[in-house]
This record gives structure tokens, C-alpha cells and sequence, in this order.
């Protein structure tokens, strides 16, 4: 059984876990600097990770696997609340808001646990099995810097 | 096949049904503080008076068994890939008969009535009969983490265990069976009630949510294949044992059970030391202070301690404080994400849904638990008292401090969750 896109995709879904908690602990310092730039690399790590989602897995997973464009659909609407909370995690941190970035930092944290426990359930194990070939490669680009 | 269940929140149910367990399970709290805050240093003093039977069960039954329900209705859908079947039916049902039932066992412990008692007794037979077998349906189907979904299903058993024992006792104090050992057939259906039904809950929620919640290492597999299916081996072997007359081996039987909860609140707190999330938000205090209650009273058990510090320790230090930390995180979070899924069905992108602290701040909720903790303290030192030679007035006192405190921490929380609800209902959505 291949588990490549499952297993390089959870990981990434770790690390984006680890930026958001370094976010956090940067709160604590309020040094506004380390907290900006916390937070752009959170954002722009997870950006990564959706891009090759909606780009690469989601569209290869659909052509091939019909039933799966439902579930891809879903997953694509919170990718776009996600968004949506960076934006306002960005104006918060500009504003230097300490209550409003620990809210929005909260619930972003909740919305992807639920929404990386779905892909790594259901999305991932899917591809995996639907796209054998493929598989390897998927899990190499997120390893391309 | 690939389980697709569970995926979007058409999925879930309506967040009526799992709030209307959550705003009336603190309403039992207060009322069991008021029960300790009136009559406190008779409680304390034996845990067979009939007000410590009353609060044990608005604890047990009013608060804990309440919010339990009401988060595997929401949560089974989504942890399990596995909607409920007739929700809101099953929903409503249960929790109306599981009022009843616990205000009229309340009426019949306390006054002993025949009629309460069997008023009681029937109506929780029904409800938690109809809850069982919905949850159980879903929980057979479900696809989900095998180990969580294992101890859940096993937690599910346990409460069906509980439930007929403790309407086993009802009928032997209608007077309707006599039965021998009484306070061995007690001291087992309030080890499957806590350590069955909660315990093995607790470890199943817990193994999903303690690493998502704070970014934690994930449990040990070792711990998470064996700890719940071996507290249910224990338990049922204890009852064997129990049926055949030999009450001190199947004491010892339950200690094995004790031990396996006593391993996973050691590898929880653990786990939480070791996080990443760095903040010591409400949720994580009270997960720290259940934790370590259960602790010592595993060792204060073990070691032939008092049972109503045993019994506070549990039922408060556990029963009433996870919970609480639970809800912390779970009601801002379904606020939050039922507004957003109701702002994109209407496609109202010019208002801005507001984040999980606008429905319970952070530090109200500190404050809470503040409250929450002199409760415990005063309580926990005034079950202990007895066995010092302290003046009775002491005891007296801190027993009332701790039902006072318990009042006001748990209308604190009720006053939380509530304007929680009252935002979410209030904004234009
Ligand atoms: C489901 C319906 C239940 C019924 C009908 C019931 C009934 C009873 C009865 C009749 C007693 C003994 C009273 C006496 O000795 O005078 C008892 C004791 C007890 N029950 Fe329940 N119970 C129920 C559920 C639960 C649950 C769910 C829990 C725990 C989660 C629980 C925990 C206890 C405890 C701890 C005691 C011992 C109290 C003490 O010794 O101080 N019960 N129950
Ligand atoms: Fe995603
Ligand atoms: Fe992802």
C-alpha cells in the first residue's frame, strides 16, 4: 500500500502546527518584529501547502476519482476561511493587537485540526490509493524549497 | 471503501441540541454547591447520608453524564465519520428524560419515596436506553481511529452496565429483591459509572483532543491499544466475581481498573508538559487539576483512605472540573464555525465573524477556574478533616466555603457558556 502523499503531507501539516505554536510563543515575548515575522512564516508556509493541494493533488485526485469532488470542494471552502483569517491575523498583527492575534491564532488552530484530521482521514488516504504513480512525486514538491 | 462521512457540517447536528446540554448541565453543579454550601458537613462526614448520595448523582448524572452525552452527539459525526441517526429526536429525548430522572432519583434519595425513586429509575432507564442505542448504532458503523473509537464504544457498554445496576439498586431499596453484599453491589456500579463510562470516555476524547488541543507528542500505542479494553476486562471480571459472592477479590479487580486510568493521567500530564502550544489557557488548568485529582485518589484509595475524599476528589477534581475545561474550547469553536458556515450559505462576505475569544475571553475563563479551585480545596480539606483531630466547627466551615464556592463557580460557567450562545444568536447572520 502506498502512503507517500498521506505520510509527506502530514508531516507538513506538523510543521505548519509548529509555526503556529512558535507564533504564539512569540506573543509572549511582545516584541512586535518576531511576532510579524512569525506570523508571515506561518502564513506563507500554509499558503505553500494549500497551493499544492488545490494545484496538484485535488485536481489529479477529481479526474480520476469522481466521488471525491464533493469532499475536495469542502476542503477548498475552509482553505478559503483559512485565508480568510490570515487576513485578519495580518491586520492584527499591524495593529499590534495582542488580544485579537491570540483569538485569531486560537481559531485558526481549530479550524485546520479539524480540517487536516479530515484530509489525513479521508483526502489523503484517497489519493494515495487512486494515484499510485503519481503518489511519490506529490510528496517530493513538498520538499522543493 | 472510503468513508466520507463526517466531512462537512450538513453532517453534524444542529448546535441547539449539543448547547441545550451544555447550559442545563451547570444548573446541576450549582445545585449540588447549594446542597454542600447547606448541608456540607453532613456530607462529608459519610458518604451513605442521603444529601451525599444526591450530589454524587447531580454530579454524576445532572452535570457529567449531561455534557458527555451532548459532546458524543456533536462529536461522533465528525471524530467518528459517523452522523447519529434522528439527531435531534434522540437528542431532546434523552435529555429531557435524563432531567427528570435525575431530579426524581434526587426527590427519592433524599426522602426517600418509593414513588420518586421509581419515577427516577424508569425515566433514566428510558433515557439513556435511547441514547445507548442511537449513539451505538453510530458507533458500530463508525470508521474512524480505531482506538478511540474502541474506548467509546466500551464507554457506551459501561453506561448500559451503570445504568442496570443502579436501577438493580433502586428496586433492592423499593425493597423489591433482597439482595446480600449491598455495598459491594454499590462500590461496583459506581465503578463502572466512573471509572467504565467516564474513565474510558475521558481516554478515548482525550487521545484525539490532548495532542490537537496543545500541539502535544501523540499517546503511546501501547497505551492506547490496552488501557481502555483492560479496565473493561477488569471490570467485568470484578462483577463475575461479585455475582459469586467473593467481594474482596473483585475489590482487587477494580484496583487493576484504578491503575490503568492512574497510567493514562500520569502519560497526559506528561504529554501536556511536552507541549508546544505555550499558553496556560483554562483548558489545560483544568485538564492539570482533574489529572492530578485523579491521582491521589487512586493512591488514596489504593491505600484504604477515606471514601468521601475519594469521592470529591473524583467526582469534583474530575468529574466536575474536565468538563468544564472541555466546554471552554468546545463552545467558542462551534460558535465560531456554525456562524462561518452560515455566512458562506449566504454568501454575507461583508461581515466579519468574530474570533473564539470574543465568545468566552481568556481571562474570564481563568477567573472561573480560580473560583472553581477554592471550591476543590476547601472541599477536598474538608473531607480530610474527619480523620485529624480538629476542632468540628473547621470542618464545617470549609465545607460550606467549599459548596459556596462550587455556586458561584459553576453559575460563573453557566454565565459564560450562555453569553457564548447569546452572541452567536445575536449576530446578524
Ligand atoms: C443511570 C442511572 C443510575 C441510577 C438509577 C443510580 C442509582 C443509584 C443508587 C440507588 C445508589 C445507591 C443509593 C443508596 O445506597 O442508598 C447509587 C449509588 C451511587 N451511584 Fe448511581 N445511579 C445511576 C447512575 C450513576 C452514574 C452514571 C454514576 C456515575 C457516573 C453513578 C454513581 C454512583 C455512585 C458514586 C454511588 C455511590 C454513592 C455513595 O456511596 O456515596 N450512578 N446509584
Ligand atoms: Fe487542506
Ligand atoms: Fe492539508
Amino acid at each position: 500500500m502506498i502512503t507517500a502523499i498521506t505520510d509527506s503531507f502530514t508531516q507538513d501539516h506538523h510543521r505548519c502546527d509548529h509555526l503556529l505554536a512558535a507564533t504564539e510563543a512569540s506573543v509572549g515575548s511582545g516584541d512586535w518584529s518576531a511576532i510579524d515575522a512569525a506570523a508571515t512564516a506561518l502564513v506563507d508556509a500554509m499558503n505553500r501547502h494549500f497551493a499544492l493541494e488545490e494545484d496538484v493533488v485535488f485536481p489529479a485526485l477529481a479526474r480520476v476519482f469522481r466521488v471525491a469532488e464533493n469532499p475536495i470542494e469542502i476542503m477548498c471552502s475552509e482553505h478559503a476561511q483559512m485565508r480568510q483569517l490570515f487576513e485578519e491575523l495580518g491586520e492584527s498583527v499591524a495593529m499590534c493587537d495582542k488580544t485579537a492575534v491570540l483569538g485569531l491564532l486560537e481559531t485558526l488552530h481549530f479550524l485546520v485540526q479539524q480540517h487536516n484530521y479530515k484530509e489525513e482521514g479521508v483526502l489523503y488516504p484517497m489519493a494515495d490509493g487512486a494515484l499510485p504513480e503519481q503518489a511519490a512525486e506529490m510528496a517530493a514538491l513538498l520538499n522543493q524549497v | 471503501m472510503l468513508n466520507t462521512a463526517g466531512l462537512s457540517l450538513d453532517q453534524a447536528p444542529p448546535i441547539g441540541v449539543p448547547f441545550a446540554f451544555f447550559l442545563t448541565a451547570p444548573l446541576f453543579a450549582v445545585a449540588a454547591g447549594g446542597l454542600l454550601l447547606w448541608q456540607g458537613e453532613l456530607i462529608l462526614i459519610s458518604r451513605w447520608t442521603p444529601p451525599a448520595l444526591v450530589v454524587t448523582h447531580l454530579i454524576a448524572l445532572g452535570f457529567l453524564t449531561q455534557i458527555m452525552c451532548g459532546a458524543l452527539l456533536q462529536m461522533l459525526p465528525v471524530l467518528a465519520g459517523s452522523p447519529v441517526p434522528r439527531v435531534v429526536l434522540v437528542g431532546r429525548a434523552t435529555q429531557v428524560l435524563l432531567i427528570l430522572g435525575t431530579l426524581s432519583l434526587s426527590a427519592g434519595l433524599l426522602w426517600g419515596g418509593a414513588a420518586w425513586l421509581t419515577l427516577g429509575g424508569g425515566s433514566l432507564m428510558a433515557g439513556l436506553m435511547i441514547f445507548a442505542t442511537a449513539t451505538g448504532i453510530a458507533l458500530t458503523r463508525a470508521r474512524g481511529v480505531r482506538r478511540t473509537v474502541v474506548a467509546m464504544r466500551l464507554a457506551l457498554v459501561a453506561l448500559l452496565v451503570t445504568l442496570l445496576l443502579g436501577v438493580l439498586l433502586v428496586v433492592v431499596l423499593l425493597g423489591g429483591w433482597r439482595l446480600s453484599g449491598f455495598v459491594d453491589w454499590v462500590n461496583l456500579h459506581l465503578a463502572w459509572g466512573l471509572l467504565g463510562w467516564t474513565g474510558m470516555l475521558i481516554m478515548g476524547v482525550g487521545y484525539q483532543v490532548v495532542p490537537m488541543f496543545h500541539v502535544t507528542p501523540a499517546y503511546p500505542d501501547w497505551l492506547m491499544r490496552w488501557a481502555a479494553p483492560l479496565v473493561a476486562v477488569a471490570l467485568t471480571v470484578a462483577s463475575a466475581l461479585m455475582a459469586t459472592g467473593q467481594g474482596a477479590a473483585a475489590t482487587g479487580w477494580m484496583g487493576l481498573g484504578a491503575l490503568c486510568f492512574v497510567v493514562f493521567a500520569g502519560v497526559s500530564l506528561d504529554r501536556q508538559r511536552r507541549r508546544e502550544r505555550p499558553r496556560l489557557d483554562a483548558t489545560l488548568l483544568y485538564w492539570r487539576s482533574a489529572m492530578i485529582s485523579a491521582l491521589l485518589a487512586a493512591a488514596l484509595w489504593l491505600a484504604g483512605g477515606r471514601a468521601e475524599l475519594v469521592g470529591v476528589l473524583v467526582l469534583i477534581g474530575v468529574g466536575i472540573g474536565l468538563p468544564s475545561g472541555m466546554l471552554f474550547k468546545i463552545v467558542p469553536f462551534l460558535s465560531w464555525f456554525h456562524l462561518q458556515h452560515r455566512q458562506v450559505a449566504t454568501r454575507r462576505f461583508d461581515v466579519r465573524v468574530p474570533h473564539m475569544h470574543t465568545f468566552i475571553p481568556e481571562a474570564p475563563a481563568r477567573i472561573q477556574f480560580g473560583v472553581y479551585l477554592v471550591a476543590l480545596l476547601a472541599l477536598v480539606a474538608a473531607a480530610a478533616l474527619p480523620a485529624f483531630d480538629v476542632a468540628p466547627g473547621v470542618g464545617k466551615s470549609l465545607a460550606r466555603l467549599g459548596g459556596f464556592a462550587l455556586v458561584l463557580s459553576s453559575g460563573f460557567l453557566w454565565f459564560l457558556l450562555a453569553r457564548s450562545f447569546w452572541r452567536f444568536r445575536g449576530f446578524g447572520l
